[in-house]
């Protein structure tokens, strides 16, 4: 009989001592620069060594809640956590700043948040400048050199995977059978909202995967990069990518990574053709346009 | 019936169509729009879906002029499927940006370094809940490409946000709004990023009552956001309005431009975290209290009071660390 799957999602800790080299993830570190603890308790902002190289470890645990902020549950990324990962960013650049493009130190996201706190003092205070801010830190550590991977280990749902991981270099995650979510929002609510039956839903999604929900479906959207078979497989994949990113920098290949390079797989993989259509056709239309521009 | 571009500077901003909005922004005559109606480029998935589609898929982009300044609009249209992002309408938001920096880069390579008084400007006009269902997935990956595009704009393409529309820039839209260097508004602007019903939905309705408008107004209604520092210019809700704020900002230096910004450096991440953990410390449950803290009176008549009113009392957070 084969063995259970084993389940990732909510348990972060386990996916710590899986992933990388035993005993050395340290938290609120990052070279020099020590974070504030009581900030942000629901995330965990650290580094680790993997392989015997030092990481910059980004995610969120489960069952760790805010005490101040009452609607920062069950890994939901709220203001202090958006927060707490730019300075954590931040002192990563920092750290390797002046470094040789091999020397920046790779970010490993390791994705499962739900989504963002829906509460009103975060509507009140702005949790759109946490999340924005959040990720522009991540574009510039990427710009900086720093190999930034996405590795979805649970959920990687809507507004949260926006803002933590879709902006990264590469993205890989595990497969549907451990338990991993990809989605904006199951298919049963996407029909109450849209007030299209879930029988047609679930029918359409077999050709069609741009509402579907699964890593198998956005994959072929260019949402990831790549989908692993098994838990083992991190390690192996997650160093893999860190070489061949570095590799990409080095040689300026850009376009072969980060989220524009999705959209051109996304079209590669049949699953965003139209995204390509109109930005082919915008772009005659603009060149035409451009030496009137240039007057 | 074509409006012309003289009586579009008197019309109401929020009541504008997004083509209007886009046509009037910049200089008369000179808006091109990219993928037009003409072009029928239709959303193939509502199509499959048995939905209503609009040739424009509800977003206006082009390219116009103010001065000798390019002005790239992306202006979305609230009326079609809430103004929200898919497949197409996404990608046509995200590549106007691009071109707006291929634009930037072509300046760059005539002049030598690009003139300010010819830098290439961005506007959009957000009317918009963010991601749409129809095609979730499509939706939205076009939201992170807007936003890696603005990572690439900063201290080079002056980018302008504008909530003044009837939706709003809500949802992913929220963040997107917030991203860009200015942000202007009129009494009707909204910036947020979960909705009232969602969080009633997700929450309970003690943490939030979605059929109270009162609330919604003062949690994230254009004069709470400006109280906040949030709006930087809350203005008349006429395009002309807009037009003139506009031209104000394309005539400053991009580093002065630059100051504006609410987020995206180091520095910028604490002046906001310090809110943050005010908020947390002081336990604010509504936006009366921080505008209490902040030593506004009559908080309750803020949200009614004249616009004209409004800008003399309102006490605004200070801006740096």
């Amino acid at each position: 009989m084969a063995a259970k799957p084993k389940i990732l999602l909510g348990k972060a800790d386990e996916a710590i001592d899986l992933i990388f080299d035993e005993g050395t993830f340290v938290e609120n570190k990052i070279a020099n620069t020590y974070l504030e603890a009581e900030l942000a308790p629901p995330v965990f902002a650290g580094e680790a060594l993997l392989d015997g190289k030092l990481c910059t470890v980004l995610g969120n645990f489960s069952k760790r809640p805010n005490p101040r902020f009452r609607v920062v549950f069950n890994g939901v990324m709220g203001m202090e956590e958006c927060y707490k990962f730019s300075q954590a960013i931040y002192a990563t650049i920092e750290a390797d700043e002046g470094k040789p493009l091999e020397e920046k130190r790779p970010v490993i996201l390791l994705i499962d948040t739900p989504g963002n706190s829906p509460g009103k003092v975060e509507e009140i205070v702005g949790m759109t400048k946490a999340t924005a801010s959040y990720q522009f830190a991540l574009e510039d550590a990427r710009h900086a050199g720093h190999p930034v991977i996405g590795m979805i280990i649970g959920r990687a749902i809507s507004g949260a995977f926006l803002c933590h991981g879709l902006l990264s270099d590469r993205i890989i995650s595990l497969p549907k059978d451990y338990g991993t979510i990809v989605h904006v929002m199951p298919t049963t609510s996407i029909a109450v909202i849209t007030k299209i039956p879930l029988e047609r839903l679930n029918e359409l999604v077999k050709t069609n995967p741009v509402f579907a929900s699964g890593a198998e479906f956005v994959f072929k959207l260019g949402t990831l990069n790549e989908i692993i078979d098994t838990p083992e497989d991190i390690k192996p994949t997650l160093l893999r990518n860190i070489d061949e990113i570095r590799e990409l920098k080095k040689a300026g290949k850009w376009d072969q990574l980060g989220i524009w390079h999705r959209g051109a797989l996304g079209a590669e993989r049949g699953g965003r053709e139209v995204r390509q259509t109109a930005i082919n056709k915008m772009d005659k239309e603009f060149k035409e346009l451009l030496p009137s521009l240039l007057e | 019936m074509r409006v012309e571009w003289k009586e579009l500077q008197e019309k109401s901003f929020y009541q504008a169509t997004a083509r209007e909005r886009a046509i009037g922004l910049v200089d008369e005559g000179t808006f091109r729009e990219f993928l037009g109606p003409r072009d029928k480029m239709v959303s193939p998935h509502l199509i499959v879906l048995g939905e209503a589609v609009e040739f424009d898929d509800g977003i206006t982009v082009g390219v116009g002029k103010i001065g000798a300044h390019p002005v790239f609009v992306v202006s979305q249209e609230g009326k079609f499927v809430g103004g929200a992002l898919g497949e197409v309408n996404g990608a046509k938001m995200a590549y106007t940006f691009k071109l707006a920096m291929d634009c930037y880069e072509a300046l760059k390579e005539k002049y030598g370094s690009v003139p300010e008084d010819r830098k290439p400007i961005v506007i959009v006009s957000y009317d918009s809940g963010g991601v749409r269902l129809h095609e979730s997935n499509a939706g939205l990956v076009a939201h992170s490409e807007c936003m890696e595009m603005f990572w690439k704009m900063q201290n080079k393409v002056p980018n302008i946000s504008i909530t003044a529309s009837s939706i709003g820039a809500y949802g992913a839209q929220g963040f997107v709004c917030m991203s860009g260097d200015v942000v202007l508004a009129n009494d009707y602007g909204r910036i947020g990023l979960t909705g009232p019903e969602v969080i009633q939905q997700e929450v309970g309705k003690d943490e939030f009552d979605a059929s109270d408008r009162a609330l919604i107004w003062r949690t994230m209604g254009a004069r709470a956001k400006y109280i906040m520092g949030d709006v930087d210019f809350l203005l008349p809700d006429t395009i002309g309005a807009f037009r003139e704020q506009v031209m104000q900002i394309a005539h400053m230096p991009m580093a002065e431009i630059a100051k504006y910004r609410h987020l995206g450096t180091p520095d910028l991440v604490e002046e906001n975290l310090s809110v943050v953990k005010l908020a947390g410390e002081k336990g604010f449950n509504d936006s009366k209290d921080y505008w209490k803290y902040m030593g506004m009176k009559d908080v309750e008549d803020i949200p009614e009071m004249p616009q004209e009113k409004f800008l003399k009392i309102a006490k605004r957070r200070q801006r740096g660390i």
